[in-house]
């Protein structure tokens, strides 16, 4: 899987954005005394993504990961809703919000047909296949 | 005959910002040199064609801000006049070459006569290809519109204030080039949601465009579906892209361009032709590229390219004749359908990327100017009309706010947000965020002229780094390497100058080095990316 080659500056950031109807991108950096925390065992290295829907605050989905995978796709249960994500992790057996997403809105209902597929993608496709 | 239907034509000229003035043969600067060649000097000579013979194109063009500052970049300009007069001396020898083959000559021939169209073109505007699509506009032939500052997708820019810079920044910069304000906004990659709305109306612009799904996914019911032109809650027009029209032409394997006689793309010359003859033309590297010189046809669906025959530009050009009578008589039956089930008169949006009229589809532009030319020869009930004029006379547009949606594969973000690209954005964001602070920082605050550069400078890189294309080819597997060095490069360098301002430390020598390379926006202010309470 390709990575950034050149570091970044380290901040505590976590960003949602969409992907589909049904799924979401978030990805997550944390600040050098974040970092050191986990490295320090002071929190469980597996955190908890957590999706909640904005409108009425319902949790939607959740997975875990390891705090320095950097990023995540989240399954959106309901379409056309606006969500909101938090990473958590444990400290000491208890669940701490550690950081917050921007709130993004989901797109509603289906993918459009095959046929409709852009172009370009299309002649970009047959000299890859 | 009166209209029983009105056409639009919306094509979306787009490159991502290439300049590397310190080397003569970038290969990737090749892709503004081939569009120029392939693309845009037919388009524009087809324009000029029809209007000298009283034919109104009546098409909209969006010409994309890094696309403008290109065409409008000296340097470049120079090259793509070496790039052209090495295509020709090739050509010279090639006309040789194929003298015991009729068929090939009669393509070189053509090829000759398309560089020539192009050189010549070039001479007559002295190398800025800007002035006659201003001159077209400004005689009312077609009109242009613009895109964001650096064609992200703006659904993923997640930050107001991002979002604000690339309208901001491409409404002024479609000010200086066209000296007007500009009417339309493309959204790139046709991606919209919702919160597009204010961004839109605040940068001035009337109307956009969205994919056909976001009106049948609305919040509300469209009356027309894409047939007729809406208005967003403040104002702001849409018009919808029409999916029948825009998938004959846009698939390859669907649509005209797939046809067996049109000209292959894949086969060139630069990968057939023996390599000391061609190694003059190649780069300083040396390796094979594509020269553009393709010779065969696309022969038969799934033919292997070694099993391609010979291009033979007579054929190809019957078939550009049938393909627009077939595109007519498909819009009229549309135009006629919808009529006789609503009585009134549908308007047909057809979008498309520009670059797909002559650079992929090589008979592209024949195709448009042989469109636009029937329907006045054969007086055809339809007529080309631009988003402004439709705007102006049609009714008031019925309120509907569309769904998210884009025109990329599946309809939504798939392809700017996949595992082959996702690892992308923390950089994105990280010198988006940085820009945002540092802006807020010193926007109000006296600046020496180094700080002020530094930071105007960090702004451009920034816009840079959010560029839709970087995702785009990581995504297709072109060109992944620039550009994932593209993007690392510029949010690098957005970073370092935010962080030298910072510190008082800017290295001048560096900054002139980014100013000469990175030389898009000159009037760019960085404030433009400063947080501010009406959005």
């Amino acid at each position: 899987m390709p990575e950034l080659s050149k570091p970044l500056p380290a901040e505590d950031r976590m960003v949602l954005l969409p992907k589909n109807p049904g799924t979401c991108y978030v990805f997550w950096q944390f600040s050098s005394g974040r970092a050191e925390a986990f490295r320090a065992g002071a929190f469980a290295p597996e955190v908890e993504l957590r999706l909640a829907c904005v409108e009425d605050g319902s949790r939607s989905s959740v997975i875990k990961a390891d705090w320095q995978a950097g990023r995540a796709y989240l399954p959106v249960p309901s379409q056309g809703r606006t969500y909101k994500a938090a990473l958590c992790a444990q400290r000491g057996g208890a669940w701490e919000k550690i950081l917050e997403s921007n709130i993004k809105a989901s797109p509603a209902a289906a993918g459009m047909a095959q046929e409709r597929a852009y172009a370009s993608l299309e002649f970009h496709k047959k000299v890859l296949s | 005959m009166s209209s029983r239907g009105s056409l639009m034509f919306l094509l979306h000229a787009h490159l991502p910002y290439v300049n590397h003035p310190q080397d003569s043969s970038f290969l990737e600067e090749n892709w503004f040199f081939e569009a120029v060649v392939e693309t845009y000097v037919p388009i524009i000579s087809a324009l000029e064609r029809l209007a000298a013979e009283g034919i109104r194109p009546g098409v909209a063009i969006s010409i994309s801000p890094t696309l403008g500052a290109m065409l409008e970049n000296e340097a470049l300009e120079a090259k793509l006049q070496l790039y052209v007069e090495s295509r020709l001396e090739l050509l010279e020898k090639e006309l040789e070459r194929a003298q015991n083959e009729p068929t090939l000559l009669k393509t070189v021939s053509l090829y000759q006569k398309l560089y020539l169209e192009a050189a010549e073109l070039l001479h007559k505007y002295s190398g800025d290809l800007i002035t006659p699509l201003k001159a077209l506009q400004h005689a009312g032939q077609i009109e242009i519109i613009t895109t964001a500052a650096t064609h992200a997708v703006l659904p993923l820019l997640a930050r107001p204030e991002a979002v604000r810079a690339q309208l901001a920044v491409a409404a002024e910069d479609y000010a200086d080039r066209f000296n007007c304000k500009a009417s339309g906004f493309w959204l790139p990659e046709c991606g919209y949601e919702p919160r597009l709305n204010s961004y839109l109306k605040l940068s001035g612009f009337n109307y956009t465009f969205t994919e056909s799904h976001s009106v049948e996914f609305a919040s509300t019911l469209a009356p027309n579906g894409v047939y007729s032109p809406y208005r967003t809650s403040n104002g702001v027009g849409l018009f919808a892209r029409d999916a029948a029209s825009s998938r004959e032409v846009w698939s390859a394997q669907f649509g005209y361009p797939g046809d067996p006689a049109y000209r292959e793309f894949y086969r060139d010359f630069g990968y057939d032709g023996n390599y000391d003859y061609i190694r003059p033309y190649l780069g300083t590297d040396g390796v094979r590229r594509p020269l553009g010189l393709k010779y065969y046809r696309i022969t038969g669906s799934g033919a292997d390219l070694s099993a391609k025959q010979y291009y033979d530009p007579d054929a190809a050009m019957a078939r550009v004749e049938a393909h627009a009578s077939d595109f007519l008589a498909r819009r009229m039956k549309q135009t006629d359908d919808f009529y006789a089930a609503r009585g009134t008169r549908p308007l047909i949006v057809s979008c498309y990327d520009a670059e797909l009229f002559g650079h992929w589809w090589f008979e592209g532009p024949a195709f448009l100017e042989t469109v636009i030319r029937k329907i006045r020869v054969e007086r055809l009930p339809l007529q080309f009309v631009t988003p402004s004029e439709y705007l102006n006379s049609c009714q008031e547009p019925a309120e509907l706010t569309p769904g998210i949606s884009s025109w990329g594969e599946n309809g939504y973000f798939d392809p700017w947000v996949n595992e082959t690209n996702d690892f992308i954005y923390p950089a994105v964001y990280a010198a988006t965020d940085k820009m945002i602070e540092t802006a807020n920082r010193f926007r109000n605050q006296d600046l020496s002229s180094l700080s002020a550069r530094a930071l105007n400078q960090a702004a451009r890189e920034t816009l840079l780094a959010q560029s839709s294309d970087w995702a785009f080819l990581l995504y297709i597997g072109s060109h992944s390497a620039y550009a994932k060095g593209r993007l690392e490069d510029h949010a690098a360098n957005a970073v370092k100058l935010l962080g030298e301002v910072i510190e008082k430390r800017v290295d001048e020598q560096a900054l002139a080095a980014l100013e000469q390379k990175n030389s898009v926006f000159p009037r760019l202010d960085f404030r433009v990316f400063a947080s501010v309470s009406k959005f």
